[in-house]
């Protein structure tokens, strides 16, 4: 008896999964549904900016009626579910669940993006606290070799190595590590704090995880909170000496005019550009947008599918 | 039994000493854990007031009753406007909250007497396991659930009806995933207060020659009712609390009153959460006022539920 149940339950699903596949024609008459990051995230901020709508970067009254806001996975798992919505997601999160689309005519690849033929993307921008602003000369020493080692070969290695696409570089660590005695000395157990962005932790981690045994073994500790943090938590004085607070920050944007007051031009810089890709559902006949398109669907004059694909 | 007495009489003052000294002990605990409640009002207070009476660094002021009335979250450019409103927000948490109620209320109680009454001691006790387990699963894992399954079911569902829904993120899935986490709530405490029920009323009924399932649904559930409403109130209270698993799966709505099942929702918890940890300045404020309108929103909640509670009244429960 569970036996048959089992074979009945296992047809059923065949058929039913059979009868998801069929459903190959998509249909364009359907609304677009548009997704969306929060008007905090440095995607959006990046996506918005790249697109030529910069000024729904921080304004959700400009954007199409019935957006749909959810965060980088969020996006991700919709676009598996709904065939016809659209959204944006950072480059190294594209996978093939998804649909990712061509941006003016060039691929969303790393290739493209390292080139320079694919526009739409960001920065990765750093900070770090003011010079003898840290709680030990040892720390500080640390973290200047780190901004030095953020600007040799093998660390845009590391960066295009983690979905990012690393700056020029034409000096390697061993050029220049002679500039920085502390790296020689053996530095188990001092702690370094980085934090910032959540959309640079994984490229940051993966660039302490090969600066520590470059520097005498100290500790990285990262707590990544967001792009809004990096400033804060590094030189904003009533948090940076909080707990909370970071030696180095990241941001995925570039920082606004009210995080540079009083930050000294050596504490900051780009250390990798980020590509955003717009992707759809896999069912979605549609191979390439330009920045009019996604404007055009972020602020509701596509309505349809068929607006776009004819 | 004289003998006895006078060590006693020997020993009282020492161990009066040490009473008391447990008694101060017991006494500081309790104003410690008791000030955290005014501590943390009153921060959420101070805070979350700061917007309506200062000019938010040359904003300007946020309107009171805009704020409660309005219906979009955000009118203009963040960081560079004070017109924020929560008004159909507070509509959508309290429509979500009942209407997962409507699912999770009668699901609970039934389960509830189930296990209380129905169910052999073995499998009641399993049971008893099972749900106490499902109270202590952390809201996330629920929420992932949500976003796992439910916005499929959702988006097929809708679609199998002909309705494009925005890949299932709506007030219909939030309303599931928080049916589903307070079910165990409910039945929990429905299942002590049917427990409770006194055995005479029971065995009365069933001495007059009412049928067993008569009497669970007519003697035992009426007797227990007011328990049985306790839990209605916990569960209300957790739904309207819920944070991270509905922001899963509401979708952020900004802006239009909703009655729309199928579209986009948002609750006051989830506005406060989504791009908490990323803003700053009025904006960040601004999250502490709905903070405030949650609480009050909570109390008034519980003051209405609890009058209606007192006006069920009460049977004979032990």
């Amino acid at each position: 008896m569970k036996k048959l149940f089992g074979i009945v339950l296992l047809t059923l699903a065949l058929t039913l999964s059979a009868c998801t596949n069929a459903e190959d024609s998509f249909d364009e008459t359907k609304n677009i549904t548009v997704y969306t990051r929060d008007t905090t995230s440095g995607t959006r901020a990046g996506f918005m900016e790249g697109v030529g709508f910069a000024d729904a970067a921080t304004n959700d009254s400009l954007l199409v009626q019935g957006f749909v806001i959810k965060d980088n996975t969020g996006i991700m798992t919709s676009m598996t579910t709904d065939q016809f919505g659209i959204g944006y997601v950072s480059l190294s999160s594209v996978n093939n669940t998804i649909k990712p689309l061509s941006f003016e005519g060039v691929e969303p690849t790393l290739a493209n993006v390292i080139n320079d033929t694919y526009g739409l993307k960001r920065p990765f921008m750093w900070m770090t606290r003011d010079a003898s602003d840290y709680a030990n000369e040892t720390i500080e020493a640390i973290v200047n070799a780190f901004i030095a080692f953020l600007g040799t070969t093998d660390a845009q290695d590391i960066i295009n190595n983690n979905g990012a696409i690393g700056l020029s570089a034409t000096q390697s660590w061993d050029d220049i590590k002679s500039n920085h005695p502390i790296t020689q000395q053996d530095n188990t157990g001092v702690v370094v704090r980085f934090g910032g962005s959540d959309s640079i932790q994984k490229v940051a981690e993966a660039l302490t995880n090969s600066f520590v045994s470059k520097a005498g073994n100290f500790t990285a500790e990262h707590d990544h909170t967001g792009s809004g943090d990096a400033y804060k938590r590094t030189q904003d004085p009533a948090i940076k000496d909080t707990s909370v607070g970071k030696d180095v920050g990241f941001s995925s944007r570039y920082f606004k005019d009210s995080e540079k007051v009083g930050v000294e031009a050596m504490n900051m810089g780009q250390l990798a550009w980020d590509a955003i890709v717009a992707i759809v559902h896999k069912d979605n006949p549609l191979i390439n947008v330009t920045a009019e398109d996604l404007k055009k669907i972020y602020e509701g004059t596509f309505e349809t599918w068929s607006d776009l694909l004819d | 039994m004289q003998l006895n007495v006078t060590p006693t009489i020997m020993q009282n003052k020492p161990k009066n000493m040490n009473d008391k000294i447990v008694k101060i002990v017991l006494l500081s605990f309790t104003l410690l854990s008791s000030s955290f409640i005014f501590i943390v009002a009153g921060t959420i207070l101070l805070k979350g007031i700061t917007p309506f009476i200062t000019q938010n660094l040359g904003l300007g002021k946020v309107s009171l009753i805009s704020f409660l009335t309005g219906d979009t979250w955000l009118i203009g450019e963040a960081f560079q406007s004070n017109l924020y409103s929560v008004g159909f927000i507070i509509v959508s948490t309290l429509m979500i909250a009942l209407l997962s109620l409507l699912v999770s209320f009668p699901i609970g109680v039934l389960t509830a007497l189930f296990i209380a009454k129905v169910a052999l001691k073995r499998l009641a006790n399993i049971l008893r396991t099972v749900i106490e387990l499902l109270a202590s699963i952390p809201s996330i894992i629920y929420g992932l659930f949500g976003a796992g399954i439910i916005l499929n079911l959702v988006y097929n569902l809708s679609a199998a009806f002909g309705y494009q829904s925005k890949g299932g993120n709506s007030m219909l899935a939030s309303v599931l995933v928080i049916a589903i986490m307070t079910i165990p709530t409910i039945t929990s405490i429905s299942e002590v207060a049917i427990r409770s029920v006194d055995k005479k009323l029971e065995e009365g009924s069933l001495a007059l020659g009412a049928s067993k399932t008569q009497t669970h649904f007519k003697v035992v559930l009426f007797a227990a009712k007011s328990g049985i409403f306790t839990s209605a109130i916990l569960g209300v209270g957790r739904a309207l609390g819920e944070a991270t698993a509905v922001s899963l799966v509401a979708g952020g709505r900004r802006s239009g009153y909703s009655f729309d099942l199928l579209d986009t929702t948002s609750t006051l918890t989830t506005i406060m959460l989504e791009g908490m940890k990323e803003t700053t300045g009025l904006d960040y404020d601004i999250r502490f006022s709905v903070g405030i309108v949650l609480i009050v929103v909570i109390i008034l909640t519980n003051l209405i539920l609890n009058w209606i509670k007192r006006k069920v009244g009460n049977v004979d429960v032990k």
